[in-house]
């Protein structure tokens, strides 16, 4: 009986195609938004996720708000790295410069630090080599490069060996960096120079200490432990005030941003189901039309031996189908639309179909299939056979 | 095969009670071709609706086929319907969008018969009613006459105990009409149980019985002359079954 209410059913949308299909429109918009929406949430997330895991999830990132006149030097880094859970720790003081070559000027961003920056950075070198401990020690004028900078400034990454004007110094560039296609590199699209941190403070012409730097855990999890050693060497410095200094774990931010990003794919799913439900009233309303339409049929096929559960059986299936029909097309249609998203967007970010959603999605057009074909089905199956066979 | 005993139905409009039918009793036996006529509002509608089990009367006893219809649900005067009645309408009532073998195939369907079995049984019906090359037709590219003999295919393939016809030469020219009711003369020739409900006397007279109903009562209860047989139909036009009184019930 079921395989004939399906059958039935097909034939019935069969007859009705446009019908059909304006009414599935409620649906297949329904579905397609859903389905791309939150496809589009969940794919960023787990892409900006993985970005920040490769960034290294065993990264802390420590600034100092308040030294209390007790500048930190490097000698104290060197201190806190010798707790056993830190493997590398690096200063950071960031300064703006600019580079002459030729008669033109480039705009970079200087980072002075030292050798461990690049290893917990992740960084890697095209040409030539990195800071040394030696480069800080003697205060050497050396650069290391980014890509993009080398690029923007010679016209060509085969910078190492040039001489550069910065900020009236002449500095040689020992080394430039591996192209960085990561996500936060294309977001933060400044021209880097990496010079040595004690070159920059002199530059700077001040002595105010590292004001924040980077260390790595020496196993991700040890991140925990190793954000304790940090913590509890700088109370110790600072008076036990534990607002002068703030450390950022990076689990803690990858944690931070999947839940800001789960929360906004449940926020637009919503809205999208929202939709999807205004699309089930379309049905119930077509339906209770075709019911209508169809009354001398149910009293013809009431007369000939069909009782009310088939009737109901009848127009259920018919509202369940237009609906998984609907569904399906609304898929397959976001389906083409994550395509043509990511022929535009960047290689970096890959939008794919978020397995679960679609099960979201199939199983809520089934509920609304369910739940608003019920009326009219049951509004057929109620007729009284004679009324209906009379009906004109 | 049919038996009604007292039997009546009461509609209410308001306060005022309308005896659509009034005590009424009467037999058709296996084999018979009964017509029912009456003007509009005699109660041969409500008649049958009793009869073709599509309604319960209020007051009385219905016997279909040795079995008692009262106190039936819903669902259950529908497995009824399906398992002993035949139903032709007037405006044939086939289902557009379905093919003539669908529809033939519907009853059947309900009554979960199995795929192959519908087929051989829809082509017999269809044989039977000269439409066999008509299968996967569908009813608006066939004539009435066809669309009526595809009906009857219809009420055929479950092999009823009744055939119910109502006004079944109704929408149809005269000539088509008549042959639709030699169709109905030769299944009854074959020992088919047909009950035809007819305003039309003319019609009447082409049957073994005409019960005459006028008020929700039943007027007369005659043979109208003619038993089913193969051929035209005797011509005892002259004075049969015209009139209000049943004069000719004498003849067989």
């Amino acid at each position: 009986m079921i395989v004939q209410s399906f059958k039935m059913a097909w034939k019935s949308i069969a007859a009705n195609k446009i019908r059909a299909f304006l009414t599935m429109l409620g649906i297949i918009i329904g579905v397609m938004s859903l389905v791309v929406l939150v496809s589009l949430v969940t794919s960023a997330t787990s892409s900006v996720t993985s970005q920040i895991e490769s960034m290294g999830s065993d990264m802390l990132t420590v600034s100092v708000r308040d030294d209390k006149g007790l500048p930190l030097r490097l000698a104290d880094l060197s201190d806190i790295a010798q707790d056993e859970s830190i493997s590398m720790i690096a200063p950071t003081t960031q300064t703006m410069g600019s580079v002459k070559s030729g008669s033109e000027t480039t705009e970079v961003s200087v980072e002075g630090t030292n050798a461990s920056y690049f290893q917990i950075q992740g960084d890697e070198l095209a040409s030539g080599r990195l800071l040394k401990s030696a480069d800080l020690e003697n205060t050497s004028y050396v650069a290391v490069l980014s890509n993009e900078a080398a690029v923007e400034i010679y016209g060509t990454a085969d910078a190492t060996g040039q001489t550069m004007v910065m900020n009236g110094s002449k500095f040689l560039v020992v080394g430039v960096l591996a192209e960085d296609d990561s996500l936060m590199a294309s977001i933060g699209n400044m021209y880097s120079i990496y010079i040595p941190y004690t070159v920059a403070e002199r530059l700077a012409d001040s002595s105010s200490g590292i004001s924040s730097f980077y260390a790595a855990a020496s196993d991700p999890e040890y991140t925990d432990r190793a954000e304790a050693a940090i913590e509890a060497a700088l109370l110790s410095r600072f008076k036990n005030d534990e607002d002068s200094f703030y450390i950022l774990n990076q689990s803690v931010l990858a944690e931070t941003m999947s839940s800001v990003t789960n929360t906004f794919a449940l926020l637009l799913g919503g809205i999208a189901a929202i939709s999807l439900l205004v699309g089930g009233i379309g049905i119930m309303n077509i339906m209770l039309v075709s019911v209508t339409e169809r009354t001398r049929e149910i009293g013809i096929r009431k007369a000939i031996g069909a009782n009310k559960r088939v009737i109901l059986l009848q127009f259920l299936v018919e509202a369940l189908m237009i609906c998984l029909i609907g569904c399906a097309l609304g898929i397959a249609l976001s389906g083409g639309i994550l395509l043509i998203v990511n022929i535009f967007t960047s290689d970096t970010l890959t939008f794919t179909f978020s397995g679960s959603v679609i099960l979201v999605a199939v199983l809520f057009s089934t509920f609304i299939g369910v739940v608003f074909g019920l009326y009219p089905a049951r509004k057929a199956a109620n007729m009284h056979p004679i009324d209906a066979l009379r009906y004109e | 095969m049919i038996e009604l005993n007292d039997i009546s139905k009461i509609y209410r409009i308001g306060d005022e009670e309308i005896r659509a039918l009034d005590s009424v009793s009467m037999r058709v036996k296996e084999g018979e071709f009964v017509s029912i006529t009456g003007s509009s509002g005699s109660g041969k509608s409500t008649m049958m609706h009793i009869i073709g089990c599509l309604d319960t009367a209020d007051e009385g006893v219905y016997l279909l086929d040795g079995q008692s219809i009262e106190h039936y649900s819903e669902n259950e005067l529908a497995m009824i319907r399906n398992q002993k009645i035949g139903f032709i309408f007037q405006s044939f009532n086939l289902i557009a969008r379905l093919t003539l073998e669908e529809n033939v195939g519907l009853p059947l369907v309900y009554r979960g018969v199995s795929a192959s079995l519908r087929r051989e049984r829809v082509g017999a019906a269809m044989e039977q009613v000269g439409l066999a090359n008509r299968m996967k037709h569908t009813p608006n590219s066939i004539s009435g006459g066809q669309q009526q003999r595809a009906a009857i295919a219809r009420a055929l393939v479950t092999e009823p105990a009744m055939i119910l016809a109502d006004e079944p030469t109704g929408n149809l020219d005269s000539k088509t009409g008549e042959s639709i009711m030699k169709l109905f003369r030769n299944l009854n020739a074959a020992g088919k149980t047909i009950v035809l409900i007819t305003h039309d006397d003319h019609i009447a007279q082409q049957t073994g019985r005409t019960i005459r109903l006028m008020d929700g009562r039943i007027e007369s209860m005659g043979r109208t002359g003619v038993a089913a047989v193969n051929g035209p139909i005797a011509a005892d036009t002259g004075g049969g079954g015209t009139d209000g009184v049943n004069n000719d019930s004498a003849v067989f």
